[in-house]
């Protein structure tokens, strides 16, 4: 390749490209015969998550292997008997390779958003989708984690004693998942490559939608404390 | 960890017989690349975005026309680059490309001083905006060859040609780009 072609090769990873879009539900909505839903994702996002809510607080339900889903943005929260087995991993590990801020974006392809406190903390990146950086915050170490928005891009799992509640951050829907133990995260990375690695969480956590970011807070803070560092996310 | 291979011609052949769960999987194990080819030809993220969905769609109804065996990428990239292409007809006009605002090195890189820096990032807006300036068939196979990094194979079966004239537009190419950038110091 002459030294042209390989600046053009450059070039190419360096270009301002726009997030890619999630396709597959418009294209199986349209295969499948049923017109768009007339609403922003986020909007239903958030009103199916309300509603799952509303009905998993208000009506008892027999047990099953899954109890009920909740969505936000890129995050399917699920309710679950019982937790898979999991890997553990300390609070700050297991996040991925530790990069400089400019790298990591290249990495993940979006500007991430971060609490002035973050400073010029690493930002770890696995497997080029998920971003994370750990702060610290009311004494305590908060890991911030984000990733583009798309349909089961993390999946969480929760046991019947943990509450998930609607939350706003900034007029953008969240939810606060709090208590009753350990939480699995698994997620799938950004080829859809069907990776799964489930981690045990320990902590609550904060998931939040900004444009097309799905943003997780995990830590021992409380509600408030949480809700107050995420909208000094910027 | 569970590391699960895309096991793509079975895929194929689920969704030949109408499992759309088979086909949601592919769609999203391409989706990426297909809008990134779908946007450098369009120039626009709504037509993109659009030209990919109607190609998905497209695809899965002619997949009785999909050779089996053959290569699943190169044929959603024929499709995908028709729908783009046919929207920048359309629309008569194509939204010029645009460099990140930051400059990304290499892991261990050095860091450049503000000078290199700005001189770096001219000559990477030279040549860009060199390329833009090309006829649409060349830039096209700009765009496919090096920005995707797409396989000459790939690019001619995206493009609708054949690949000794993806060779062929290339070479002209990339001599126009040396000429503008040798006039234009």
């Amino acid at each position: 390749m002459s030294e042209l072609e390989q600046r053009l090769v450059a070039l190419g990873r360096e270009l301002d490209l726009p997030f890619e879009p999630e396709v597959a539900p418009a294209v199986l909505e349209r295969l499948e015969g049923r017109r768009p839903f007339p609403w922003r994702p986020v909007v239903l996002a958030f009103a199916v998550a309300a509603i799952s809510v509303g009905t998993a607080l208000s009506v008892p339900e027999a047990r099953s292997a899954i109890l009920r889903f909740f969505h936000l943005g890129g995050a399917s929260v699920v309710r679950v008997e019982t937790l898979p087995p999991a890997v553990e991993r300390s609070q700050a590990g297991g996040l991925g390779e530790p990069l400089p801020r400019a790298e990591a974006e290249r990495r993940v392809g979006f500007r991430l958003l971060l609490p002035p406190s973050a400073g010029d903390a690493p930002v770890h990146v696995l497997r080029g989708s998920l971003a994370s950086v750990v702060v610290r915050s009311e004494g305590r170490t908060v890991v911030l984690s984000e990733f583009r928005s798309r349909p089961e891009a993390l999946r969480k799992l929760v046991g019947p004693e943990t509450t998930v509640e609607p939350v706003q951050v900034d007029e953008q829907p969240g939810l606060w998942i709090a208590g009753g133990g350990p939480h699995v995260l698994t997620y799938f990375d950004r080829d859809s490559r069907y990776r799964e690695q489930p981690i045990l969480v320990h902590g609550d956590v904060l998931l939040w939608v900004r444009g097309t970011l799905t943003l997780r807070l995990e830590g021992r803070l409380t509600k408030a404390q949480a809700l107050e560092l995420a909208r000094q996310v910027r | 960890m569970v590391d699960r291979p895309l096991d793509e011609t079975g895929l194929v052949e689920l969704a030949r017989r109408g499992d759309l769960r088979a086909w949601e999987t592919i769609v999203r194990a391409h989706q990426g690349i297909a809008f990134r080819t779908a946007y450098l030809l369009c120039g626009s993220s709504a037509d993109a975005e659009e030209a990919v969905q109607d190609a998905f769609v497209k695809a899965y109804r002619a997949l009785g026309r999909f050779r089996r065996g053959a290569p699943l990428r190169p044929w959603l990239l024929r499709i995908v680059a028709n729908e783009a292409k046919n929207r920048r007809r359309a629309a008569g006009r194509r939204e010029a490309l645009a460099l990140r605002v930051a400059a990304y090195d290499r892991p261990g890189d050095a860091v450049p001083s503000p000078e290199a820096a700005l001189l770096r990032g001219e000559a990477r807006a030279r040549l860009l905006a060199a390329v833009e300036r090309l006829p649409d068939e060349h830039r096209d196979a700009i765009a496919c060859r090096y920005f995707l990094e797409l396989s000459e194979e790939e690019t001619a079966a995206a493009l609708g040609i054949r690949r000794g004239t993806v060779k062929s537009r290339l070479s002209r190419a990339l001599e126009r780009l040396r000429a503008e950038l040798e006039e234009k110091p």
